[in-house]
């Protein structure tokens, strides 16, 4: 645009609306400038649509987290600025949630690039079985997650369950389930989300896997460096721009994780698994406490931004620190 | 050599266990009686029964839980490609030092905690009285949905050669020509691997569809749930449900792994 900006500067101003002289004001002859256009122009619906249902309705979510708005008393409507803000940082119960989703998140990231490092180095030989493998190990990723988190909730209670009734039996959990007890039940959750995305991890790090230089592993194997060595010094530096993205994208779904808490625990017992998302499900949707509920959705995004802030920091400081 | 291919086959062997036995369990749950299932200690062996089947569909409008998730996702995967694969492409041919950016802008909507959306666009569709309806689902499926295409076929786009279009454009084709018939063909895989993405996220989704839909709307992942509450109701029918639910899609992304696969790497990468 600026191009043409300058040309139709320079051009005597015609006053005529239509006419080659306006086509040339626009740069509309060049293909350079139409080009643009086009491309604008097929930008435009999605980016439109980005804006009005989600940019407004977020920037609407601000706004209500400065209002006492209740839909249970729809008439009272008053601005109390940040007082929501503040009722979050007191309450209890809110700071519980806050903690579980880090616990939540932390744990279950954790967990997953462990196993699916282990997983994408046993599968990294290119062969049929591996092929085979690889396409029903990632059958948990299309799984819906209610049906993950009911599933694992009947195995793992100790009165019928596969699993819980043996492990109550045997006394690896207490009588009430991994599930039912205040002690394990978070550890439980993060074992459905273990199960249900490690599949995922482990196809990000196995095409990051696939996509090293052979023959600097080779060289390095001829050189005589043990297995561990070539971990530690070719395969594990080269890996990390593959662990970053999947690390951001995992930590994004992790902290607003809803249907698989929902399913399996509900939040409970206590409030043990009690994560952001469902508390501010539960404030916002089904007390109707609008803008509090909205304090808690954005204390989330404000969260998500500096968790994503601190792994780019972070995996950006280890590979300048093991690649130079 | 021997001792280490053993090793990773071992390996991969407990994976596989690890992640198919439960969707095993939930397969043959169905067609355990409930005899079977409420044994202490937990029975292995069972006579198989279709009794579960028979109950979700006395509990349940089957046919309509299906029509609604089919409705659900089917209109928010026309819409997302529709919308997104244009611009994906227009982010990926543009020389503008704004286009990254953009990607980037796209990459970060998909961040956005479902909620923050939510409890406004609840509002919005109350005071428009589409609460109940179909519409206010496939509008907030279709956010997140779009942010992906977007994302994922801009990465596509980039990887195909720009001369192709070229040529076409200096043989006299238009630009939309050099669009549809030069470059849309040639990322077939892409827009398969994003139909079956947006397919599976609306599908598979139970948070926005439990407040924004009614008994008469719902989809199948808002029943699941309810199946578990309900008297009379057993895991069996969890199992059963799941056959409408769970299962057809697990088949269709066997079906496409190909893209499945292809896509998730491309789409993170």
């Amino acid at each position: 645009m600026h191009a043409s900006d300058k040309d139709a500067a320079e051009l005597p101003r015609n006053n005529h609306p239509i006419g080659a002289d306006n086509q040339r004001r626009w740069g509309l002859n060049s293909f350079a400038s139409r080009r643009k256009i086009f491309l604008i122009l097929f930008c435009m619906p999605a980016l439109l649509y980005i804006v009005f249902v989600a940019v407004l309705p977020l920037a609407q979510g601000i706004w209500y987290s400065f209002f006492d708005y209740s839909l249970m008393r729809p008439n009272r409507r008053t601005f109390v600025g940040l007082e929501n803000y503040y009722t979050l940082f007191k309450n209890n119960e809110a700071r519980t949630a806050l903690i579980n989703t880090f616990v939540f998140t932390f744990g279950a990231i954790v967990i997953e690039f462990g196993l699916g490092l282990v997983l994408a180095l046993a599968m990294w030989r290119d062969s049929r079985f591996n092929n085979i493998a690889l396409a029903l190990i990632l059958i948990p990723v299309s799984i819906t997650p209610v049906a993950a988190g009911l599933v694992f909730r009947a195995v793992l209670t100790p009165d019928f369950g596969l699993i819980g009734y043996w492990a109550a039996a045997f006394e690896i959990s207490s009588q009430r389930g991994f599930l039912g007890d205040p002690s394990t039940a978070m550890a439980g959750v993060i074992f459905i989300d273990v199960w249900q995305w490690t599949p995922l991890v482990t196809l990000i790090l196995l095409a990051g896997l696939k996509s090293l230089p052979g023959d600097v592993l080779e060289a390095a194997e001829v050189d005589g460096a043990s297995a561990f060595q070539r971990f530690r010094m070719i395969v594990f530096p080269m890996l990390l721009p593959a662990v970053f993205l999947g690390v951001v994208f995992r930590m994004m779904d992790a902290f607003r994780v809803f249907d698989i808490i929902i399913a399996a625990t509900g939040g409970g017992p206590g409030n043990t698994t009690d994560v952001l998302m469902v508390y501010a499900v539960k404030q916002g949707l089904q007390f109707f406490n609008i803008g509090y509920g909205s304090a808690v959705a954005n204390l989330m995004i404000v969260c998500i931004i500096l968790l994503t802030l601190v792994v780019t920091l972070v995996i950006r400081r280890a590979d300048r620190r093991i690649n130079s | 050599m021997k001792l280490q291919l053993f090793i990773e086959r071992a390996t991969i062997t407990f994976g596989l266990i690890f992640f198919l036995l439960p969707v095993l369990w939930l397969i043959t749950v169905a067609y355990m009686p409930g005899s079977a299932i409420f044994a202490s200690p937990p029975a292995l062996g069972f006579t198989p029964t279709l009794k579960n089947f028979d109950t979700i569909f006395t509990l349940f409008d089957i046919p309509k839980l299906v029509t609604n998730s089919i409705v659900i996702s089917l209109g928010t995967t026309i819409l997302s490609l529709t919308i997104g694969i244009p611009a994906g492409y227009a982010l990926a041919r543009s020389q503008s030092r704004f286009a990254p950016m953009m990607a980037y802008f796209f990459l970060a909507v998909r961040m956005i905690p479902t909620v923050a959306t939510l409890i406004p666009f609840y509002l919005v569709m109350r005071d428009l009285g589409l609460l109940g309806t179909w519409w206010g689902v496939i509008m907030l499926h279709t956010i997140l949905n779009t942010a992906f295409v977007v994302w994922m076929m801009y990465a596509y786009f980039r990887g195909l050669p720009k001369e192709l279009e070229e040529a076409a454009l200096t043989d006299g084709c238009t630009q939309f020509g050099a669009f549809f018939k030069v470059s849309l063909p040639l990322v077939k895989p892409g827009i398969i691997a994003c139909a079956l993405f947006t397919m599976l996220l609306s599908w598979n989704d139970f948070l926005i569809p439990s407040f924004l839909t009614n008994a008469d709307t719902k989809p199948i992942s808002v029943a699941l749930l309810s199946a578990f509450g309900v008297q009379d109701v057993t895991w069996g029918t969890l199992g059963a449900l799941a056959h409408f639910s769970t299962i057809p899609i697990v088949i269709m992304t066997l079906f496409l792994n190909r893209y499945f696969v292809q896509g998730l790497t491309k789409g993170v990468h």
